[in-house]
């Protein structure tokens, strides 16, 4: 039952190479995921704080850059100094004839004209000078909204500016230039250093070209975009110009003024960097989507998930044929167990590999040859015991066969019929003495045909000739072997149905060279023919029956037959032994084959049947 | 309102996450609390004068633009001990620096050392002190350029020959004496024909600046020219040439301020007058002080707010180039 159950064919859960190509699995496909995503995670987080850390840094410089500029252009009102001429002018009253103020006016437009635009930076597009209600100005561009009428609005020249450049953005002053470029407005006191009085304020308007040649330097990216916008978040310049003049709103809330940050998350999330100028409180902003610095890894990602989707297969297409090849001679040594088990025990296992797995298919084999050669001793002294016990039971002479010979002696004697007395007790002598005298289960077949005739006379002799017999025997044969006692259990069986039916009996027996259509060899065949009554066909058949099956160790009618027909093939192989021809009413045939054995063959028979086979017989003798 | 703050803060680094900072912790300004306290006091040689007068606007208006206290505290005439009076007192109040225009080069080194030893930063503007009384000096103009231009202007009026006399503060005032040793070297180099007769004296008061003119022109009747290195002198002496009906034979230039020169300049009774704006001087001098408190010594090319930029000689500030005024553009300065 437990070996039943042991042996079932396990589920595919429990099969080996199902558990060894998870086993794989886990060795390789979750590493190398796990190596991939990993490694994905780390290159893209490091992208960005690459980039976080630069970009401020970046930032940082160009924001300098154009603090720096704008530190020049606030530098630029002092030109003014550099003229006598047009101080003197800023110093005067207002309150002067029309053409002596026209002149002025011409005078200092035109110092403005050379000092400013003609030699000074190309991003200056217009300096506008407001004085004592005067305005003096040059510029490129056509503008609107500036006139000496409204010279002091919004500021005016009373303005305290304590010194410093005050910047202010287009929305902050009523000045518009045609095509409206971005521009921004420096506007600075001028201030009479000797006298300590000021002079009037000076606004010069500057292109942000500058900030697009110092921000030109960055890799710059049509979705990313740059922006510079003052403390309070009011956009100077962008590269997208229609958000010039806006507020950005999310300012408060970004989470630092100088350095990196995401912002947003999943497919919309942003890297934002800050950089704030020391210098002029100027916020310089950057901002890509994440989405573009990691295109290429993505990229790069999607190939190596076609590639690691490849290198699976291809690997658990390796693995899965590795497992069958690795556990087809297990299941094969399985399934010849099975066989085994079955009781078929001449399987080999044809495992040609060196591995543990041949070493297994040879232990194998060679377990198997150790349990059939065990079997085949085994089987080998069963069959050896079986013989010694049915010729122990042969050798035996039958005691009513004693007894009426004894009983017809008894009579003889009687009768006073000495020769007869002498002729039988001679006989029946000779037949003990045959019995008895050599152990040797083979015989001449010149004594077992005597022991035979012997058997016969003495019936004879007690029937008065109701029995009678003739043996030939052909050829050249008396002196080779035969198995003892096959002959005379034959004949008592025919003189024993024969005589009960018959008045008088005839037995034939004849012995010869026959060519066996099995062995394929010249056999030597005794036939023994009665004319007795002959078997009926059912009972030829069951007799038939009885001498293929299990010979029983008894002694019974058919005993005979069946002894001599176990002993013939137990010694002398299964292709030799006794066949039975009879035709009821009318007589039998009892055809005895065995092979030809010379002096030669005897010895060697004996060598094979072993000497042991005395040891066998005395033991059960002595039982 | 703090919990408003932080909670607003909380949310909005939900949506941001923080990638990358060198926010440099941004120094909390201190600083100007501590310059509130600053005083500082700033002594000229006389206190009554025009040019000292306008001085004191100038450091007034950089005490208001720094925020500091500024005590513009000076003797009524140009007197050592007075100054020196003048000096402890401003000690005594407690102020924070000192900066000085010495009457004297040498005898105000004791009182200045002593300031110096109470930690008071002290400087000396207009006119120095022997080196070791001061940390630096705030000179208005690069003296050799100073006195040969002098020079220059009264040889061109001059036609570069004749008797010519000067008029300076007092014979040991250190700054005069630098510019009478430059003028020297120019008439020397170029002007053979021309003779200093005489160095008179003013002490820095218009009166005695006038007398000594009038006894200049007395003791010199072939005199040509004067040049007057204080700023009360060439006034005096246009006055004094203008009495004697001389106005354009004896030319008359010199350190002086528009104002006091501007009706001698038109009515031609005084050729040129050169000088710095006082002003500027002041408001650069309390500048410098307030620089030197905060520890920081002035470098060449300094740009201080207001002035423009500074040239540095060793311990000694230069402002600028000196102006000159004439007829034409007298008009144009309110000092």
């Amino acid at each position: 039952m437990i070996s039943r159950w042991l042996f079932r064919i396990p589920s595919w859960k429990n099969k080996l190479s199902t558990r060894l190509i998870v086993f794989y699995c886990m060795l390789t496909v979750i590493p190398i995921s796990l190596l991939g995503a990993v490694s994905y995670m780390q290159y893209t987080r490091s992208i960005v704080e690459q980039i976080g850390e630069y970009m401020p840094r970046f930032l940082s410089l160009a924001n300098d850059n154009i603090a720096f500029h704008m530190q020049e252009f606030s530098e630029l009102p002092s030109l003014l100094f550099n003229s006598d001429r047009v101080l003197s002018i800023l110093r005067h009253d207002a309150y002067q004839s029309r053409s002596t103020l026209n002149q002025e006016q011409f005078v200092v437009n035109s110092y403005l004209a050379r000092t400013y635009l003609d030699s000074g930076s190309p991003d200056i597009i217009g300096v506008f000078l407001f004085s004592k209600n005067r305005l003096f100005y040059s510029s490129r561009l056509d503008f609107t909204g500036l006139d000496d009428s409204n010279a002091l609005l919004p500021y005016g020249q009373d303005l305290e500016l304590g010194g410093e450049a005050k910047i202010l953005l287009p929305d902050e002053f009523p000045l518009a230039f045609v095509n409206s470029p971005p521009y921004l407005l420096i506007m600075k006191q001028i201030q009479d250093v000797d006298n300590r009085k000021s002079l009037g304020t000076m606004l010069i308007a500057v292109q942000l070209t500058f900030i697009d040649n110092i921000l030109r330097h960055f890799d710059h990216n049509d979705q990313a975009d740059l922006w510079l916008m003052d403390g309070a978040g009011k956009i100077i310049y962008h590269t997208d110009e229609q958000y010039i003049g806006t507020v950005d709103t999310e300012l408060a809330r970004y989470p630092l003024r100088n350095g990196s940050f995401r912002r947003g998350g999943g497919k919309d999330e942003w890297i934002i960097s800050l950089s704030t100028s020391g210098v002029t409180d100027w916020i310089l902003a950057h901002s890509i989507p994440l989405k573009i610095l990691t295109e290429k890894t993505d990229r790069a990602r999607n190939v190596i998930i076609l590639l690691f989707f490849c290198i699976v297969l291809i690997t658990s297409l390796l693995a899965v044929s590795y497992a069958i090849k690795f556990t087809r001679p297990i299941t094969k040594l399985s399934r010849l167990m099975r066989q085994v088990e079955a009781g078929r025990f001449y399987v080999n296992l044809e495992i040609e590999s060196r591995d543990e797995v041949g070493i297994l298919a040879r232990s194998f084999n060679s377990m198997m040859k150790t349990i059939r050669e065990l079997i085949q001793k085994n089987f080998e002294i069963k069959l050896r015991q079986k013989e010694a016990e049915l010729y122990a039971l042969q050798s035996q002479i039958n005691p009513h066969f004693m007894y009426n010979t004894l009983e017809t002696i008894n009579m003889a004697v009687e009768d006073g019929k000495s020769r007869t007395v002498v002729e039988m007790v001679t006989l029946l002598g000779r037949m003990l003495r045959f019995s008895l005298s050599n152990r040797s289960r083979c015989v001449r077949i010149r004594d077992e045909v005597q022991h035979m005739r012997d058997f016969l006379m003495i019936q004879k002799i007690r029937f008065s000739n109701r029995l009678m017999f003739d043996i030939t025997l052909k050829g050249d044969i008396e002196s080779c072997y035969t198995p003892k006692f096959i002959l005379q259990p034959i004949v008592e069986n025919a003189v024993k149905y024969g005589l009960n039916t018959r008045k008088i009996l005839h037995i034939n027996v004849s012995i010869g060279k026959e060519l066996g259509a099995r062995s394929g060899k010249e056999d030597i065949v005794f036939r023994i023919r009665d004319d007795g009554p002959g078997i009926p066909e059912e009972k030829l058949e069951q007799l038939e029956q009885s001498l293929r099956s299990d010979v029983p160790v008894a002694r019974d009618s058919e005993f005979g037959l069946s002894n001599v027909n176990a002993r013939i093939m137990l010694m002398l192989g299964p292709e030799y032994g006794l066949e039975l021809h009879s035709v009821y009413g009318q007589g039998t045939e009892v055809v005895i084959r065995i092979p030809m054995i010379t002096e030669l063959e005897m010895a060697e028979l004996t060598e094979k049947l072993g000497g042991d086979a005395h040891g066998e017989i005395q033991g059960i003798n002595r039982g | 309102m703090l919990f408003i703050t932080a909670c607003s803060g909380g949310t909005g680094s939900g949506d941001y996450h923080i990638i990358y900072s060198y926010e440099t912790e941004t120094v909390t300004e201190e600083l100007p609390e501590d310059q509130r306290k600053y005083t500082i006091g700033v002594v000229p040689k006389v206190k009554e004068i025009m040019y000292f007068l306008i001085a004191q606007d100038g450091a007034y208006e950089a005490g208001a633009d720094l925020g500091v206290n500024v005590i513009y505290d000076g003797p009524p005439i140009a007197d050592v001990s007075r100054q020196i009076k003048v000096i402890l007192e401003l000690i005594d109040q407690g102020v924070d620096a000192l900066a000085v225009s010495a009457n004297d080069p040498e005898k105000l080194l004791p009182v200045l050392q002593e300031a110096k030893r109470k930690g008071i930063k002290v400087l000396t503007w207009d006119a120095d002190t022997l080196p070791e009384g001061r940390d630096l000096f705030v000179n208005m103009v690069d003296p050799e350029v100073l006195g040969r231009h002098l020079l220059d202007t009264l040889a061109w009026h001059m036609g570069e020959q004749g008797d010519y006399a000067i008029l300076t503060s007092t014979l040991s005032a250190s700054n005069q004496n630098e510019w009478i040793k430059w003028m020297s070297i120019q008439q020397q180099d170029y002007y053979p024909k021309m003779n200093l007769v005489t160095i008179a004296e003013t002490y820095d008061d218009p009166q005695k600046a006038y007398e000594a003119a009038k006894q200049l022109l007395q003791d010199h009747p072939g005199l040509q020219g004067i040049i007057g290195i204080a700023s009360v002198a060439p006034p005096a002496a246009a006055q004094a040439v203008k009495e004697a009906g001389q106005s354009g034979t004896i030319k008359v230039v010199g350190l002086s301020t528009p104002n006091l020169m501007a009706d001698f300049l038109l009515d031609g009774s005084a050729q040129m007058a050169t000088l710095w704006s006082p002003k500027k001087l002041g408001y650069l001098t309390v500048a410098l002080a307030v620089q030197l408190l905060d520890g920081q010594m002035p470098y060449d090319g300094q740009e201080i707010r207001n002035i423009g930029n500074i040239r540095v000689k060793g311990d000694m500030v230069i402002m600028g180039e000196p102006l000159d005024f004439t007829a034409e553009n007298v008009s144009q300065y309110d000092f």
